[in-house]
């Protein structure tokens, strides 16, 4: 318990004094408030650039698919911003000897961990809320029709939300496998993305994560029965990869 | 207090510790020394817990390592050789973070932390963050750390390389008191005039070999020798095979123009190494004896280990 309370407090310091508060916020937030403002001031920019065709297109938005447009921007670009920013999240301490002294003090890896997933797990639950809200907020404003509304979006946030800490499980593992940073956040990037392809795939979508980010973007039914079998596994596999990180991290060489 | 019995490492086919085998006695210093590569820091590492080993039994005041490895810890201090700290944090906020993982008393902790910055001279900069600090103000900071929480045993890797000649002097004496407050040390150098100075021990370890461990005054007495320092007009380096046929001489070492000549017998080599000199046919500048330190028994410890 020592370990778990001091390494939560250094993750959280480290966070404010390395910016890391502020790229995750810019890799979330950030799009929230762009992302809607670019779909209603892009066409008018561009008018005399772009075909009258594409700029119809853009005329066309309404609530609903301005939200979905923010939803598959946030999946590639918050995924990116999470990865590069926590892949360090135990390779550079492992390879930088920066756990020499604690665990040679007797700090306990299980709570070194846990902190660490606890501190980015919460972190990052509260941006995409603050994102999901702020993006509707703006979409509320600029945009018409559809039937979004603040319980549809709560309700896709705290998909997004679950995604994001099976992701998070996904790089810490990685990352204690993994001496060299960008391998650890490269290598949860491509499984992540990847794993997107089994969305086209109805009989198996099920069975993965990111089939919680499709019922996310299905505005009319965002939680039905289909979820309960994804969300047992993604649970599952955020418990088995937080032990087998712990399980890593009591047997690795420090030194 | 530290009980070491066939000790093995490997890094993949390296052979980096070949069985080794010592024991601390408790409120002693501990002299670990030997040459780069020669396996100390990997012993340090392994008896910190940082490191896993391949075969051999550690017991720490007299239970088993490996089996009560999380309560061995607390009774154990490490300063390593290149400290690495969380740079964007202060000192104040190090110390405080190591002090919540040992469990020290919270009401006690600012003024343990307070207490230890004064002691390792670093109160002045104990807002900055650790970043900007300079490698000897890591080392202090670094024994600051080791010594939190009051350890019965301390672990010292190399802790004057990075300090100034002051500075080394000042670790010296903190040894020296640490030791009066019967903390057990188990220290590593190779300035081996520190641990001829401080330690009651001496372990020479080389190539992953123990080849020698003897407390400092049996090692005087066993080991003490006297040398002859001949200095020559010339280099002396041509002439001197005939010197090193004889008997009584053990070994013989050039240094420029200094001929250092190690023997077997002080009697019969005061009266003969006039007579064998003057054989030589190289005007003498000047010529001494001289008592051999630990610096000479190592040499002669580890050249001997090259001959094996």
């Amino acid at each position: 318990m020592n370990s778990f309370k001091s390494y939560l407090k250094k993750e959280a310091i480290e966070a404010l004094r390395t910016n890391k508060y502020l790229i995750l916020s810019v890799g979330t937030v950030f799009w929230a408030l762009l992302n809607p403002l670019m779909l209603k001031l892009l066409p008018i920019i561009m008018e005399k650039y772009i075909p009258a065709e594409l700029s119809e297109i853009f005329s066309y938005f309404t609530r609903d698919t301005a939200f979905q447009n923010f939803l598959s921007d946030l999946f590639e670009m918050g995924t990116l911003f999470i990865a590069f920013s926590l892949m360090g999240l135990i390779s550079s301490e492992v390879y930088g000897k920066k756990l020499a002294f604690p665990y040679s003090r007797g700090a306990d890896p299980a709570g070194i961990v846990l902190a660490k997933y606890i501190h980015y797990a919460i972190t990052i639950s509260i941006l995409i809320l603050i994102a999901f809200l702020t993006n509707y907020f703006y979409i509320n404003s600029l945009f018409s029709g559809g039937i979004l509304s603040v319980e549809i979006v709560l309700k896709s946030a705290l998909l997004y939300i679950f995604y994001y800490c099976t992701f998070l499980s996904i790089l810490m593992f990685f990352s204690s496998i993994f001496r060299r940073s960008l391998i650890a956040g490269i290598s949860s990037l491509v499984l992540g993305y990847s794993l997107s392809i089994f969305n086209q795939f109805k009989t198996i979508r099920v069975y993965f994560p990111n089939y919680l980010l499709y019922k996310a973007a299905d505005i009319l039914f965002v939680f039905d029965s289909s979820l309960i079998k994804t969300i047992i596994i993604s649970f599952y596999l955020i418990i088995l990869l937080i032990m087998l990180t712990i399980y890593r991290m009591k047997k690795i060489d420090i030194a | 207090m530290i009980e070491v019995a066939g000790l093995r490492k490997k890094y993949g086919k390296l052979e980096a510790l070949k069985s080794i085998s010592f024991n601390v006695k408790e409120g002693s210093i501990f002299g670990f020394i030997g040459r780069n590569g020669a396996g100390k820091t990997t012993t340090m590492n392994i008896l910190t817990g940082l490191l896993k080993f391949d075969d051999g039994k550690i017991y720490i005041k007299g239970r088993d390592f490996l089996k009560n490895k999380r309560e061995s810890l607390k009774l154990i201090g490490y300063l390593p050789e290149s400290p690495s700290f969380y740079n964007y944090l202060t000192s104040y906020e190090y110390l405080n973070f190591i002090g919540e993982i040992t469990g020290c008393n919270k009401k006690n902790l600012h003024k343990t932390i307070v207490e230890l910055l004064e002691k390792v001279r670093i109160t002045k900069h104990s807002k900055r963050r650790i970043g900007t600090y300079s490698r000897g103000m890591k080392q202090r900071l670094a024994l600051a750390v080791a010594i939190m929480n009051n350890p019965e045993i301390l672990f010292l890797d190399e802790p004057a390389s990075a300090l100034d000649p002051e500075g080394r002097m000042e670790m010296l004496d903190l040894i020296e008191e640490l030791k009066n407050e019967k903390i057990t040390i188990f220290l590593s150098t190779h300035i081996l005039n520190d641990a001829e100075r401080v330690c009651d021990r001496i372990c020479i370890i080389d190539e992953g070999k123990i080849i020698l461990t003897e407390s400092l005054s049996n090692l005087h007495k066993t080991y003490i020798q006297p040398i002859f320092d001949i200095e020559f007009d010339d280099d002396p380096k041509d002439k001197i095979k005939s010197l090193e046929k004889l008997d009584w001489i053990d070994t013989t070492k050039i240094d420029g123009h200094r001929l250092s000549i190690y023997v077997r017998d002080i009697d019969y080599a005061k009266k003969e190494i006039m007579k064998e000199i003057s054989k030589l046919d190289v005007g003498v500048i000047s010529y001494q004896i001289r008592k051999s330190n630990l610096e000479d028994i190592f040499m002669r410890m580890v050249g001997k280990n090259e001959l094996i």
